[in-house]
């Protein structure tokens, strides 16, 4: 399904940049890019069942939700580069950041050779694909955890184009935590190329971050955590090992966990280290120093009764600059533009909201809307 | 007050919908159980086009039902197809929602040709 019906949304006067859209990456289609000995292994995957976002031939998520009939929005998906800039289109957005559907799982892959060449694939994939500055569609080059040092080599390989402005890091049951020393090379390569890192995660079932959520029977009690927990597990330990300490040039990006659960990190964490400050020895000035520093999409953006508490909710962390628009399309729970643009942020922050802060994070020209 | 010609009403059976042009957007009108419904095609939510969405029934319970779920409002429950809001077909309202509902019509049956009231 797709958005059949675009509504007006008032934009002449602003770029929208999209900094979180979902590419869907089947083994099919990954398997003409993935190393010959793996491209049987694709091609027999293809043929195997698959659900919405699990990576085919493995139940890392697991269908744990009553099965009701007609709620089958979750089935959305984008096949080919065309497809998305109509999609895009209709949705009044200029440029689009992709991201994958079913690669969001992959850091829970227990073979770390095989998720290596899944991401060399995907990241070929795209390049080959899908990336493209005529279309406005531009790239993050996965960084496979399970492989810092060959992810660092990707990184510096497909950074080297203009299509790719980040590094795509996956965050749903990365184990150890992004703050772990081993993953230094793949914080190195993103510095030296100048790309901004940029978490996100989904639902899974794994002994990491998110983890215990098979706790809950139901999407919407999961659902709220499973980002939100397992992106503030993982700002938490790459603060603790001071990575933007000792990367002060690199931009850390948080996906798809909204923004209200930004002033919680930096007042608890600040709290903290009154008394533990020492324990934090790398870190030149409080906690909340960084995370004024990070970037966050906005998506899901909350929808609270009095819109004017986020307004305030994103003064609370100085969030104008920080704060970059995001849809999730094609996901079941995507945010129309028209959401974030109807909040009654003044108007200088809209724009900087829409696009602007995403251009200049990702040094992308303003692109020329035809017509 | 105007009215909009939605075709004969008995080339709408109950569960079927059709959709009527009014300005510059659509209304749904629905076959309810053989009431007639009319529906803005636009969610409260995050405006998604509301009446395409499936018609399906959902689950709840209450102290009323001692806490048990039952299948109910067969038929009679909208959802949205953007983000699968319900709504009560026979009043527009979103199910156990803040008070959102769906902008309602008439719907008037005049010598066997309906009609949406506007």
């Amino acid at each position: 399904m797709t958005v059949t019906a675009p509504r007006p949304t008032t934009r002449d006067d602003l770029v929208i940049v999209d900094v979180d859209v979902h590419v869907n990456d089947t083994p099919e289609a990954l398997a003409p890019y993935v190393d010959a000995p793996y491209r049987r292994v694709l091609d027999h995957i293809s043929t195997l069942p698959r659900r919405y976002l699990d990576i085919p031939g493995y139940a890392l998520r697991l269908a744990i939700d009553l099965p009701l009939p007609d709620r089958g929005a979750g089935a959305r998906s984008v096949h080919t580069a065309q497809q998305m800039r109509e999609d895009l289109d209709a949705l009044a957005v200029d440029v689009g950041i992709l991201f994958p559907d079913h690669l969001l799982t992959m850091a829970a892959l227990p073979d770390d050779v095989y998720a290596a060449a899944l991401g060399r694939a995907y990241n070929a994939w795209l390049a080959e694909e899908w990336v493209s500055r005529a279309d406005g569609l531009y790239g993050a080059v996965v960084a496979v955890p399970q492989d810092p040092e060959d992810a660092a080599r990707e990184i510096r390989r497909y950074g080297a184009l203009d299509e790719f402005v980040g590094v795509y890091l996956p965050t749903a049951g990365v184990n150890p935590l992004w703050g772990n020393s081993r993953y230094t090379p793949i914080f190195e390569a993103a510095a030296e190329m100048g790309l901004p890192v940029m978490l996100h995660s989904v639902g899974l079932i794994h002994a990491a971050f998110p983890f215990n959520v098979e706790q809950f029977r139901t999407i919407l009690f999961r659902h709220p955590i499973q980002h939100e927990f397992a992106l503030m597990a993982n700002m938490f330990s790459m603060l603790e090992s001071a990575i933007p300490a000792r990367f002060p040039d690199l931009r850390i990006v948080f996906t798809e966990g909204g923004i209200s659960w930004v002033p919680f990190t930096m007042w608890r964490l600040d709290k903290e280290y009154h008394e533990y400050r020492s324990m934090a020895p790398l870190l030149e000035h409080p906690p909340s120093h960084y995370i004024r520093k990070f970037y966050f999409s906005t998506q899901p953006i909350e929808e609270p009764e009095r819109p004017q508490d986020l307004v305030t909710m994103l003064d609370m962390f100085d969030g104008a600059d920080q704060v970059l628009f995001a849809s999730d399309w094609p996901h079941h729970d995507f945010d129309h533009p028209r959401q974030v643009l109807n909040m009654p942020f003044p108007a200088d922050v809209k724009r900087k909201i829409m696009g602007e802060n995403a251009l200049a994070l990702f040094g992308i020209d303003a692109p020329v809307r035809a017509g | 007050m105007a009215r909009i010609s939605a075709g004969p009403a008995d080339a709408l059976a109950p569960g079927e919908r059709t959709f009527v042009k009014h300005r510059n957007f659509e209304i749904g009108v629905f076959n309810v159980n053989g009431n007639f419904r009319a529906y803005r095609n636009r969610c409260p939510h995050q405006l998604g086009p509301a009446c395409e969405g499936a018609i399906s029934g959902t689950l709840m319970g209450s102290a009323d039902t001692d806490w048990q779920l039952e299948w109910v409002l067969d038929g009679r429950v909208l959802l949205c197809p953007w983000h699968q809001v319900e709504f009560d077909l026979d009043t527009g309202e979103r199910i156990r929602g803040l008070g959102e509902r769906l902008r309602s019509y008439t719907v008037e049956v005049d010598d066997g040709e309906l009609y949406v009231v506007v």
